[in-house]
């Protein structure tokens, strides 16, 4: 007990003392882990928003659909409709496959399934604005009308007739927009198309007054409802069925690039927390040690030790997963359904969600403190009091290298010899980003169908945006860890070298020499990093994408990667020109006491 | 003919610390001439200023007033650049803590300065050479710091000091951190400096470091308080009495 | 202590109990070995070698000892002497004290110069040996015996530095008094 009290103190005591760590680590914590759980979290909201609509509107658990018309059909459907499985049924019902225009000309697919004025008790759609059909007047799916930008009262013209859009209503009976057609004409392949309601009478009129293509659709009620695989299979007719597994799993679809765009993504942004924070880290390392010494000679265990220095980062990191879990469960049902199409929220974030996350939560930090820890605990008591805490290496290659080079350069690897180490994660820092912003500009770059008539883009396609939004916000992300990255590694490498700057500066280095230096030092790594992010990123996305996919033009790669190095030359320039001015004979007293 | 003018020339230096109440008057009112070749040393209790007053001779700190002159150029003047090219070509630094790079070799360390000034690297390389075997390390050029003892790395930092063939060679404390040993091989190579002409001023509080001067100045409070002839030409207030080492006999007992 | 003696009377024809009360405070507890006839002996002989006079004071009648010593030209003379000497041979630090204590107390010379001088001096002297130190080699000759004697003078310098910082404060205060 007591040492609980202990730890839960000295825990405290440091985070107060370095709020800014503190709060990094949170962060990025925070960050890495809202995008995971939210990544692993989509299909469960999918399916939770399927089984909320399914609910609402009274699903079937079954559609038949036949593209022929004709006796033998007819004969077909009303089998269907006796069979012993089937409790109850509704239809057979037309579907009729038209174009629809709306008042600012945009033109779109759309089936029309003539509905009775008054539904019945299977698939019942949800009316969630305006009223269900009436004579003359249309109702929209609302991920239709969302994309169309139409409401209630507007008029829509449909093969070639006007109609007024008398309400807006969803169902689980077909697949979200714009996947409402679930077989096309004739049985035959469906293009993006949308749902619309009419009257049956309109509907058949509709059909019959341009000979319009129609499918006969039935919904079906099964006894059992996970039984749809065996009542298919029990008949075998020329008909298309339509489980209610099947609709759901087709709402996936929409999704299918953003979940690998954000578990992917997490692993990026868990990465560049470990490297930025295990900088931090090692920036604190000699007081830590100091630290250990002190514990250790107080008669502390090296187990109580550990534990105190991995407490902090894993009292932080499990914070931030808490936080991220919070932030994916409220932004899950915006990701998770890009559509109008399905109503509901999320429920709480799965099991295995939770796991996931908090993995990647204790991983980035016990990654992030494990040398730290270690060393305190190995180092001998007397030498962690005493004995500065890094023994310095000489690194002839490095200074032979550097005397190829300007001066400034030359002063900037000499003063930085210290931590090769921390060159690699400047690098693989730099990498990460270039990856983020690689494969934001290949997903940028492949050609899609849009959703309006034969592939026009007057209707946006809705999978396109979200991965590219998903991909954005990712990269966004990305780029401002590895901004806050980059300046923690300018200024830990400053305040490290902060003696040999001194010293540099009596022997008549200049304020811009030492700034250059400590810049380029900083910005050397970077050069590999973002060289090698390039292929990275492209394998990458070459890794997630199935089928043929398409290279943004080189010119746009080889121009991210100079940017990501500008940008990082600029983000150094900064603290390295606070570091160079601080003055020097202060830098030299308190380096002698 | 004419006299050359002195290698530092400071008249009513003035530098305060901090502001308001805690303002603290470094140096206060200061007149200073060194002459070429001239070995001064500054004595004074801690916190007496002769440490700013080094500072302040070497360009690293900016007088709150007066005028620093070396070899005749006004340096308190200058931008940050050109104290820097001043720093490199004309003034050589020693300190107590030495200030070496841990992470460079000795040679690589003495090397620096003359990198910092453009020169070749070969050319620095030789002149690091040339320097460690005046300071009597020749056989260490490729350790590290870590690995030598406090006076071979006061002797590095000597080297290094001269590396550029400075005007003026500024010691700060050059002894405080050393044994008795190693503070006679650092007085031996100051002796070897002041006969090859080398200007040097010493900040001490050493008695036996700054009885080595040809001049000594006492501080107290950021002024001067005595201004001593040691040795030298141009005998200062000292009654010549007493001379010759006649008293050395009785002081370790050998007359009775 | 003749010397000691002399520069005292120099502010003022004195008794000899008022000599040695002076000498005691001087010296505090280290005045505590001197013989309490001392001083009459001393003063004997220096009435003897002419430098001081003995005058019989009135008004005292109650008082066996009523003798009042005063210093001649010639006393005057070996005082002025004594304070412009800076020899040092074996250091007498009681002996410098009361030099110190008497300049003041007569007002003679400012204490502050004395110590300054007896410094310059034991810095030339530093010096010689230093230099001296330098030429010989490291090892258990002569160096050593030299180094004995920088470390001596460097203690008696120390001295002098609290000398010259407790007589300098001194002289601050008396300034703010006055």
């Amino acid at each position: 007990m007591g040492s609980i009290v202990l730890v839960a103190r000295l825990v405290l005591a440091d985070v107060r003392r370095h709020q800014v760590q503190a709060a990094m680590l949170l962060l990025a914590v925070t960050v890495a882990t809202a995008t995971m759980a939210l990544g692993l979290s989509l299909r469960g909201v999918s399916d939770a928003m399927y089984e909320q609509t399914r609910a609402a509107t009274a699903g079937p658990d079954v559609v038949a659909l036949s593209g022929d018309t004709g006796p033998a059909v007819t004969s077909a459907l009303a089998e269907l409709a006796d069979a012993p499985e089937v409790t109850a049924h509704h239809g057979p019902y037309q579907v009729v496959y038209a174009d629809l225009t709306t008042r600012g000309s945009t033109s779109s697919p759309v089936v029309v399934q003539g509905f009775a004025e008054t539904p019945g008790p299977l698939n019942r759609p949800l009316v969630t604005s305006g009223r269900w059909v009436r004579p003359g007047g249309a109702v929209l799916e609302r991920g239709f009308a969302t994309a169309l930008g139409v409401g209630v009262g507007d008029h829509v013209t449909i093969a070639g007739r006007s109609y007024p859009v008398a309400g807006i209503a969803v169902t689980a009976a077909t697949s979200i927009y714009p996947w409402a057609a679930q077989i096309g004409p004739y049985g035959g392949p469906s293009d993006y198309t949308g749902l619309a309601w009419m009257t049956r009478a309109d509907a058949r009129a509709l059909a019959s007054s341009r000979d319009l293509p129609v499918t006969t659709a039935l919904d079906l009620k099964l006894r059992d409802p996970a039984a749809t695989e065996s009542f298919i299979d029990a008949h075998r007719v020329p008909i298309t069925f339509h489980s209610w597994q099947f609709t759901a799993g087709q709402d996936m679809v929409i999704l299918r690039n953003s979940q690998p765009i954000l578990v992917v993504g997490s692993w990026l942004l868990g990465f560049l927390a470990v490297t930025g924070i295990a900088v931090l880290a090692a920036g604190r390392a000699v007081a830590q040690t100091r630290r250990a010494g002190l514990l250790k000679a107080v008669g502390a265990t090296p187990g109580l030790i550990a534990t105190v220095l991995l407490a902090e980062y894993l009292a932080l990191a499990l914070a931030g997963d808490a936080l991220g879990l919070v932030i994916a469960h409220l932004t899950a049902p915006a990701v998770a359904s890009p559509t109008a199409s399905r109503i509901g929220g999320a429920a709480g974030p799965d099991g295995a969600t939770v796991v996931a996350a908090t993995v990647l939560a204790v991983a980035v930090a016990v990654l992030s403190a494990l040398r730290p820890t270690l060393r305190a605990m190995r180092t001998a008591t007397v030498r962690a009091l005493s004995a500065p805490a890094h023994q310095p290496r000489h690194r002839p290659w490095l200074t032979a290298l550097s005397a190829l080079l300007p001066t400034p350069l030359l002063l900037g690897l000499r003063l930085t010899a210290r931590r090769p180490g921390r060159a690699v994660l400047q690098a693989c820092s730099t990498a990460t980003t270039v990856i983020g912003i690689v494969a934001l500009l290949v997903i940028g770059a492949q050609p899609e169908r849009g959703y309006g008539l034969d592939g026009s883009s007057a209707l946006p396609n809705l999978r396109g945006e979200h991965d590219r939004r998903v991909m954005l916000a990712v990269t966004v992300l990305l780029i401002a860890l590895a901004v806050v990255n980059t300046i923690t590694f300018t200024w830990t490498t400053a305040m490290e070298a902060r003696a040999n700057v001194a010293i540099a500066r009596t022997l008549g280095a200049t304020p811009s020499q030492i700034s250059l230096g400590l810049s380029t030092a900083q910005l050397l790594p970077s050069l590999p990093g973002a060289v090698a992010g390039v292929p990275l990123g492209i394998g990458l996305c070459a890794m997630f994408t199935v089928g043929k996919w398409t290279l943004p033009p080189s010119s746009w790669l080889f121009g991210a990667a100079l940017a990501t190095l500008v940008v990082t030359a600029a983000l150094t320039a900064l603290p390295a020109r606070l570091a160079a001015r601080r003055p020097v004979a202060q830098a030299l007293s308190a380096e002698s006491t | 003919m004419n006299e050359p003018s002195p290698v530092v020339d400071v008249r009513g230096l003035v530098k305060h610390h901090g502001e308001g109440q805690g303002r603290v008057r470094a140096v206060d009112a200061v007149d200073l001439e060194v002459p070429q070749g001239q070995t001064l040393a500054v004595m004074g209790p801690s916190g007496c200023g002769k440490s700013t007053l080094l500072h302040l001779l070497g360009g690293l700190e900016r007088p709150t007033g007066g005028e620093v002159r070396l070899a005749g150029r006004r340096i308190d003047t200058l931008g940050e650049p050109a104290l820097a090219r001043l720093r490199r070509r004309s003034v050589g630094f020693v300190f107590q803590a030495f200030h070496l790079v841990e992470e460079l070799s000795a040679a690589e360390n003495v090397e620096l300065p003359a990198l910092l000034a453009g020169c070749s690297r070969r050319e620095a390389r030789r002149r690091a050479g040339l320097l460690l075997e005046r300071v009597g390390l020749a056989d260490r050029a490729r350790h590290l710091p870590s690995r030598l003892s406090g006076g071979q790395r006061q002797r590095v930092a000597i080297a290094r000091a001269l590396a550029n063939d400075p005007l003026i060679v500024l010691a700060d404390e050059p002894t405080g951190n050393l044994d008795t040993a190693a503070t006679l091989e650092v007085l031996r190579i100051f002796e070897e400096l002041r006969s090859a002409g080398q200007t040097l001023v010493i900040v001490t509080h050493d008695e036996r470091v700054a009885a080595t001067a040809d001049r000594l100045i006492s501080m107290r409070d950021g002024m001067f308080v005595d201004d001593t002839r040691l040795a030298g030409a141009g005998a200062g207030p000292v009654p010549e009495a007493g001379t010759g080492t006649g008293w050395l006999g009785g002081l370790i007992g050998l007359e009775g | 202590m003749q010397d000691a003696v002399l520069a005292m009377l120099a502010k003022e024809p004195a008794h000899g109990y008022n000599l040695r009360a002076r000498l005691q405070r001087s010296l505090g507890p280290l005045g505590g070995s001197m013989n309490p006839g001392q001083i009459y002996v001393t003063l004997a002989r220096l009435e003897k070698a002419g430098l001081v006079v003995c005058e019989r004071a009135d008004g005292l009648p109650e008082r066996p000892d009523r003798k009042v010593y005063a210093l001649t030209p010639a006393g005057q003379q070996r005082v002025a002497a004594w304070l412009a000497e800076v020899g040092w041979p074996k250091p007498d630090l009681a002996e410098f004290h009361l030099k110190l204590a008497a300049a003041a107390a007569a007002r003679l010379a400012d204490p502050v110069e004395l110590v300054a001088a007896q410094r310059r001096e034991l810095l030339r002297r530093l010096r010689e040996v230093q230099r001296a130190a330098l030429d010989e080699p490291a090892g258990p000759g002569a160096g050593l015996l030299l180094e004995g004697v920088v470390l001596r003078l460097q203690a008696d310098l120390r001295w002098l530095a609290a000398c010259e910082r407790a007589w300098s404060a001194n002289d601050d205060d008396e300034a703010e008094d006055a």
